[in-house]
């Protein structure tokens, strides 16, 4: 019982992923700085960001909802937390594990997104509505590809849960490779539910302000900002399981080593790519991702398929 | 024969009364000074028959008792003709040239706001340059409007 | 309120898409723009009026204080007026420094403007290093100029100061730096796919509706009006320089890109030749206090497009009337017309897509607070104190604290 709290509160749920959060934050503005030659944040950036925002007025709009309003960012903050749970990090086992418990994580990542949604909403501001409908909008695009993506890697695995994902791609070295290609469309895939360029939509700051983030202020802000560092983690640790299964039967300490190197892999991939490219509009996110990524994944699924049935039968 | 000659030749040509009104300054720039009656016509003439389509912009003169107004017209043939006309100041109301420069309008809202023209045919639309709460019988770049000196306190020392 | 499908948008008078006060309302269905309604004159100065009441040689700097990207051509495009009404010989070396710190100017317009235009479309990147890159033809305009921006190089009749062979050096060793970038520019803008798909097809004017809304400088120009005052109206040491008008066919937003980065190329091609042919002699004469009566109109090519100055002299040291005719106004009308059923992503590119300078486009009106149709005039103590009333109201008392400050000899 102790253990399991300590696991949720401490180590390494809430605190370590909270700072992991600020650390990864860091890093990509870091990375995203230095590429584009500016000198960047200092490393306790995200952290004194925080700290300010929540000393910071919380103004709620007169003519929001003040309950959705308010409730909106803890919700977000909190199903995010909570897919961590489910995902093993540095070893074949997770906190909590079922058969089906993929697709929680998938969907425990779209809450969030619902969350920008009615909280853009219920501001009742204009550039939070066309924000927060943008972001539900680029929602129908992005998920399809992702969660075609992670599954193919599933379907390999023949299993719904993740831990047994990591189990049988520690028992089948070298299969992961196998999922390259549902690795590239799942992290493009990932740009958009983290809203980074090319597909900051929802918050394009030139056209809509901050999108549905516009009337946020003071504390409920810190924790839609938290709420996206803290997505990228989760992403990312989601992708490095599914797609870079390898090290999870190794000592704790090395295993941890390897997973924080994966994120990190991960996350200058992200920070790689949207130094390189320029916002799309909305139009031409719907089409790149249902004309380009959905049948990319369909040829990832198609093989993944085929090789299931002449090798592990 | 020179551009300039030409425009001359042909402006003369079409409207006689023009004679003596037509000068070429320098190579490239005319000016011709018509009254407000005739001005349609040859503004007319020179946009559609003298291809000079580009208009530069309109100047707006305080001369005491009238208002001026310079068009400046360029073209292809790289002329620049200042055509000016005047309208009394006590009823300043010109024409709208809309119709041949679409692009015009802001134009003449200026001369609307800073001289106080009254602009026939322009479409309705937002002030320009001065604001909403401008009074409307405040034209600033006539030469009689002087702004208002902030006299009651004088300046703040501290500021 | 309630449904998004028809509701009017403001996009300033304060927004992050504009960099200078300007308001548009835009009515929109989903994403689509139905009409937008512009508003100008959030910036207006009263430049005119007070130039009337200064002297030929107060109003240099004053124009120059017209715009801050471009002021060396609307200082310039002023003097030219003047010279021409005193009917002044200007030395030639005088027009060719004018030509070289114009040309210098262009460069570091047009290099904010790509940036400007990156961000726009969320490329930051593109930003930060046009922006880096920029810092080179700064310093160039710094070291000659002694400074950044509102130069202050043109008196009547000449310039203030000359050119030295070091520095001729310098701007040649710069040129070099900033060729290889912007072949770079070129590079990145020919071949990046997310730049074409956002700007190309994106806020089409075609030739027709450039001459009908009167649209100058490099929107003219993109959409194939060969409409530049440098080669149309020579002044300055144009005439006796070869260079290229460059004009693009696409007539959208990504035209609009290709003419001004290579026109960057043209502009390091005029300064290399103006440097070489740099003649000899005085860089200025000496021009009468009180110019004759008399009116010019001068043209001048702005990086942002044709820029039109008429003075009438009277005579006397102050001039009688001086219009500015500053480019972004010739080309606002376009900006509607080219948002028409576009989507509301593409409004901020559009807008920046005629480099607007909006502090150019409005000028004159001085100082008077107007409170009601009477025009009552608020002083800077009762401002003071009114504030100090309003904050009380909100729950806010300063006085407390202000007594404790100034008992502590903190404040005035």
């Amino acid at each position: 019982m102790l253990g399991e709290l300590f696991y949720i509160f401490i180590f390494p749920g809430f605190v370590f992923l909270i700072n992991f959060a600020w650390i990864a934050e860091f890093i990509d503005r870091k990375i995203y700085a230095r590429l584009q030659n500016r000198v960047g944040p200092p490393w306790f950036q995200p952290v004194a960001d925080f700290i300010k925002l929540l000393s910071k007025e919380d103004i709620v709009p007169a003519a929001s909802n003040p309950k959705m309003f308010k409730i909106a960012p803890l919700f977000a903050l909190a199903s995010a937390i909570t897919a961590f749970f489910y995902i093993p990090l540095w070893k074949a086992d997770a906190l909590f594990s079922f058969n089906g418990d993929v697709i929680v994580v998938l969907y425990l990542l779209t809450l969030p997104t619902l969350a920008f949604f009615i909280g853009g909403w219920y501001s009742t501001s204009l550039y939070s509505r066309i924000g927060s409908v943008r972001s539900l909008m680029q929602l129908f695009a992005y998920e399809v590809p992702l969660f075609m993506g992670i599954l193919s890697s599933a379907l390999l695995a023949d299993t719904w849960s993740l831990r047994e994902i990591a189990v049988f791609y520690t028992s089948h070295p070298y299969v992961w490779m196998f999922n390259l290609l549902g690795f590239a469309i799942a992290l493009v895939s990932l740009l958009g539910k983290l809203e980074k360029v090319p597909f900051d939509i929802p918050e394009a700051e030139t056209e809509v302000v901050a999108g549905g983030f516009t009337e946020y202020s003071g504390r409920m802000l810190a924790f839609l900002r938290m709420t996206l560092d803290v997505e990228m983690i989760v992403g990312s640790a989601l992708l490095a399981l599914v797609f870079f299964p390898f090290g999870l039967n190794l000592h704790p300490v090395i295993g941890f080593l390897i997973f924080i190197i994966k994120i990190l892999f991960i996350i200058s991939l992200i920070s790689l790519l949207r130094t390189v490219v320029a916002r799309l509009r909305m139009d031409q996110m719907i089409n790149f991702c249902w004309k380009y990524l959905v049948p990319l994944a369909l040829l990832q699924l198609l093989f993944n398929l085929t090789m299931k049935g002449m090798f592990f039968r | 024969m020179s551009q300039e000659e030409k425009i001359k030749e042909e402006l003369l040509k079409k409207f006689n009364y023009l004679e003596g009104s037509v000068n070429i300054i320098r190579p490239r720039r005319m000016s011709i000074e018509v009254s407000l009656d005739n001005f349609m016509p040859v503004f007319a003439y020179l946009a559609k028959e003298l291809e000079l389509t580009h208009l530069c912009t309109i100047t707006g003169l305080d001369e005491q008792e009238r208002l001026g107004f310079i068009y400046h017209l360029t073209g292809e043939s790289r002329v620049m003709v200042n055509l000016k006309t005047s309208v009394a100041k006590a009823n300043p109301l010109i024409k709208t040239v809309t119709s041949y420069f679409p692009g015009a309008e802001i134009y003449e809202r200026e001369l609307e706001d800073l001289f106080g023209a009254k602009v026939e045919g322009l479409p309705q639309g937002n002030r320009y340059p001065l604001t909403d709460d401008w009074p409307v019988d405040q034209f600033p770049l006539r030469k009689d409007w002087k702004p208002a000196l902030d006299t009651e306190q004088g300046v703040d020392k501290n500021a | 309120m309630h449904n998004s499908k028809d509701f009017k948008i403001p996009i300033g008078p304060q927004h992050p898409a504009l960099k200078e006060p300007e308001g548009f309302s835009v009515a929109l269905k989903g994403e689509k723009i139905l009409g937008v309604d512009i508003r100008l004159g959030y910036n207006h100065r009263g430049i005119e009026k007070a130039a009337e009441e200064r002297t030929y040689i107060q109003d240099i700097y004053l124009i120059e204080r017209v715009c801050g990207i471009c002021s060396h051509s609307h200082s310039t495009c002023f003097i030219q007026a003047v010279e021409e009404i005193a009917g002044l010989a200007v030395p030639r070396r005088a027009l060719y420094i004018r030509t070289i710190i114009g040309e210098l100017e262009r460069i570091h317009s047009h290099l904010l403007w790509l940036g400007v235009a990156g961000h726009e479309i969320g490329f930051d990147t593109l930003l930060m290093y046009s922006w880096r890159d920029r810092e080179v033809v700064m310093d160039i305009l710094a070291s000659i100029t002694g400074n950044r921006v509102n130069y202050g190089m043109n008196t009547i009749g000449g310039v203030r100061r000359d050119i030295s062979p070091e520095q001729s050096q310098e701007i040649l060793i710069a040129l070099d730096i900033l060729e290889e970038r912007t072949k770079y520019y070129i590079e990145v803008a020919t071949q990046e796919s997310t730049i074409i798909k956002r700007l190309s097809g994106v806020g089409i004017l075609s030739r027709e509706d450039v001459l009908r809304l009167d649209a100058v400088g490099p929107t003219a120009r993109a959409s194939g009006v060969k409409r530049d005052v440098r080669a149309d109206d020579p002044y300055a040491a144009y005439g006796e320089l070869e260079f290229k008008v460059i004009t693009d066919e696409r007539c959208d937003v990504y035209g609009r890109t290709v003419v001004r980065v290579k026109e960057l190329m043209e502009s390091y091609k005029i300064i290399r030749q103006a440097l070489k042919n740099l003649p000899d002699g005085p860089i200025a004469i000496k021009a009468p206090r009180k110019i004759p009566a008399g009116e010019a109109l001068s043209r001048y090519e702005a990086p942002r497009g044709e820029d039109v100055h008429y003075v009438r002299a009277n005579g006397t040291e102050k001039p009688d009337r001086v219009k500015v005719r500053a480019p972004t106004l010739a080309n606002i009308q376009a900006v509607k017309h080219m948002l028409r059923d576009r989507y509301l992503a593409d409004m901020p590119i559009v807008i920046a897509a005629i480099d607007p300078c909006f502090s150019c486009t409005d000028r004159l009106i001085a100082l008077k607070e107007q409170e009601s149709a009477t025009g009552k005039i608020i002083s800077w103590p009762a401002l003071h104190a009114y504030s100090l009333e309003w904050y009380k109201k909100q729950g806010i008392d300063f006085t407390a604290l202000n007594k404790k400050l100034s008992a502590k000899g903190l404040t005035g």
